[in-house]
């Protein structure tokens, strides 16, 4: 028992202590002008996930190793975060060790990630981080949507569209404390103020549709005068619209989502067979991400700071021709 | 005693020894694979770099501190599943304390460890008590420490800005995220060290820790010569707690940040440490020694399939192998 106990100290102190005398520094060294090589280097991409467990990510890392198979000189390394900050951490302190070239990042939260992007940042490595920002300026680029705009615009084409009238909605949300749950929801109610529309009902769907299923079913008991449910993404939506199906409302109600993302399953095909009235393309940044790699590490060229892409409102008219036109390239 | 019962003896006791110390032949072996297997770069092995093997134990010292308190419920044959949640809540009211009630760092770490002590008690009555099952009292735990977590914080993350005006927290709990002694060792990684230290010294010697042992191997048994079974279990589920209050409040130090969703599903880790550690489900038989090597173990073999780019869905089916493959061995073990 004694021994043991002793082997077992010993391990970790020993795990603590016996590798303190290397250290990681590169030769040459990198200051975060200098990691360009040209067209003849070889460069590894770390690109850190969130989690791909929500389609919209799994879309992201799709359009990144897509992108990044038309530059020969890049090797893309993905890590899933599977939504915990610590992890992402570690995940990233990982592509450090191993030391690559370029570090994408699409943050699970902002702060919790800020320290370890400056990190690597500090050390010389280029960081470009996609859709939820880090906090502070150590990072290379930033590139995403404006969730408050795309708020604005569904709002918009609430009030304009389907209830220039006004009339009753409900609201299933985003996962509470999220952005761009918060900015989803506060974009919108711009938009409809000063107008006869009032949203009755808010509830958090958490981003996933079963739980969009399971609040509109309750919306739908408690509050029959609404006639539009406004979720914060696609498959919240497509929940809303099974539970509508279920208490055979379907046609009597729209249903608007976000995201638009141009696979089987995602909103622009619901938009086509008409389950959603519309939804707002939330672009993933992949290809862009890739884009400003190449600038940074083969062009030997600056990227800009922020690059806020456009969302495009997606009705029945357009649905199949964005579809194809997002697919045609890939 | 013949040549042959003595061969046979001697054999039987050089297993004894294999077993008991199963998980630490394992993390040597996954350690050593770990350097074969290890990436390179000018000359230089990744994996065996100060800076990496650190991250290692920084990333592995909070579910080895909640390990740690499971291997105790474990061991009088209980589980613990709310304590990821109880990171949760601890991270969460961490930083509402420190940066929406301006409390200092003592009162608000001394009152997160309560809640989580408090906790722990709760769900060891209600165990002990009511003779309800651990797994059914900490599964209402987890859902009760969620909801608490929630409502504590509004629903937010709530970030920590560090400094001495009103919303910032003292510059003391970013400690929690920062390393000492050339700037090599995470604060965290102490942390563990010594809440792993103080609880094999915990477990040895004290009469305490043979009544976890007299519980875990025979409750009835147990209670018959005299051994106070409530009462231990009790204790048991509140140290349990208060280990996890104590990850909780390092998660949000480590991460600048408390939330209430944080943690999820950390105490299926922490379970997957303490098995891979040798301790047995049915409980009477393991060790916090063991406990430490597991998470250390699990720790060493993520970081190797990090740096190796292995893909994170196969990632989760190697750990998987590895748990069942340890447990495995269990059954093998010799019935001393």
């Amino acid at each position: 028992m004694r021994v043991q106990a002793l082997l077992g100290v010993a391990v970790v102190l020993g795990s603590l202590v016996a590798c303190g005398t290397t250290s990681e520094n590169r030769p040459g060294g990198t200051a975060s002008n200098a990691p360009c090589k040209g067209a003849d280097g070889k460069y590894v991409i770390g690109m850190s996930q969130a989690n791909v467990a929500e389609p919209y990510r799994q879309r992201m890392d799709d359009d990144i190793r897509t992108a990044a198979k038309a530059v020969p000189q890049f090797e893309v390394r993905f890590t899933d975060a599977q939504q915990d900050n610590s992890r992402q951490v570690s995940d990233v302190e990982n592509f450090l060790t191993q030391q690559i070239d370029l570090l994408i990042i699409s943050p699970n939260e902002a702060k919790p990630l800020t320290g370890v992007v400056k990190k690597a940042f500090d050390k010389g490595v280029p960081v470009i981080v996609l859709d939820r920002k880090v906090e502070g300026d150590a990072y290379t680029s930033w590139i995403g949507a404006d969730n408050v705009e795309i708020g604005r615009q569904a709002g918009k084409y609430v009030a304009e569209q389907l209830l220039p009238d006004g009339g009753k909605i409900a609201e299933i949300r985003g996962l509470a404390g999220s952005t761009p749950a918060k900015e989803r929801g506060d974009g919108f109610r711009e938009s409809l103020r000063g107008r006869k529309i009032e949203i009755v009902v808010s509830q958090d769907g958490d981003w996933l549709r079963e739980k969009g299923q399971e609040k509109a079913d309750a919306i739908l008991k408690s509050n029959p005068d609404v006639s539009v449910i406004y979720a914060h993404n696609d498959p919240m939506a497509e929940g809303a619209h099974l539970a509508a199906r279920a208490a055979g409302k379907q046609d009597a109600l729209k249903f608007i989502g976000i995201d638009g993302l141009p696979i089987p399953s995602g909103g622009l095909k619901a938009v086509e067979a008409g389950r959603l009235s519309a939804t707002l393309i939330y672009p993933t940044a992949g290809k862009e991400a890739v884009e400003a790699a190449k600038k940074i590490l083969v062009d030997c060229q600056q990227v800009p700071r922020t690059q806020t892409l456009k969302t495009q409102l997606i009705t029945k008219e357009n649905a199949a021709q964005v579809y194809a036109k997002e697919n045609s390239g890939n | 005693m013949t040549g042959t019962e003595f061969v046979a003896s001697r054999r039987q006791s050089v297993l004894a020894v294999v077993f008991r110390f199963q998980s630490l032949f394992g993390l040597v072996a996954v350690f050593i694979a770990a350097i074969v297997f290890s990436p390179s770069r000018n000359g230089e092995l990744l994996f065996l770099t100060g800076d990496n093997l650190f991250n290692v134990v920084r990333a592995v010292s909070e579910i080895g501190i909640i390990a740690v308190g499971m291997t105790f419920v474990i061991l009088i044959g209980g589980i613990d599943l709310s304590v990821g949640a109880m990171l949760g809540l601890a991270a969460a009211g961490s930083a509402v304390l420190l940066v929406e009630n301006d409390f200092g760092l003592i009162p608000a770490v001394l009152i997160v460890l309560a809640v989580g002590l408090g906790f722990g008690l709760l769900q060891g009555v209600a165990s002990a008590a009511f003779g309800i099952q651990a797994f059914i009292v900490t599964l209402a735990g987890l859902q009760c420490a969620r909801g608490l977590a929630r409502i504590w914080s509004g629903g937010q993350g709530v970030a920590i800005a560090y400094g001495d005006g009103p919303g910032e927290a003292p510059v003391a709990f970013s400690l929690l995220g920062e390393r000492t002694f050339n700037g090599l060792v995470p604060i965290p990684a102490l942390i563990f060290v010594v809440v792993a230290a103080l609880a094999i010294l915990f477990l040895r010697g004290t009469a305490f820790a043979r009544h976890i042992y007299a519980i875990g191997g025979n409750e009835k048994a147990a209670r018959l010569s005299g051994v106070p079974v409530k009462r231990v279990k009790i204790a048991v589920f509140g140290i349990c707690g208060l280990l996890a209050a104590l990850a909780g409040i390092i998660h949000a130090g480590q991460l600048n940040q408390g939330s209430p969703n944080d943690g999820l599903g950390y105490e299926l880790d922490a379970i997957a440490a303490v098995v891979v550690g040798g301790t047995s489900l049915a409980g009477g038989r393991g060790s916090v020694v063991g406990t430490v090597a597991g998470a250390l173990l699990l720790g060493v073999l993520n970081n190797i399939l990090a740096l190796n780019g292995v893909d994170t869905n196969v990632q989760l089916l190697i750990k998987g192998l590895v748990i069942v493959v340890a447990a495995g061995l269990q059954r093998l073990r010799p019935s001393t």
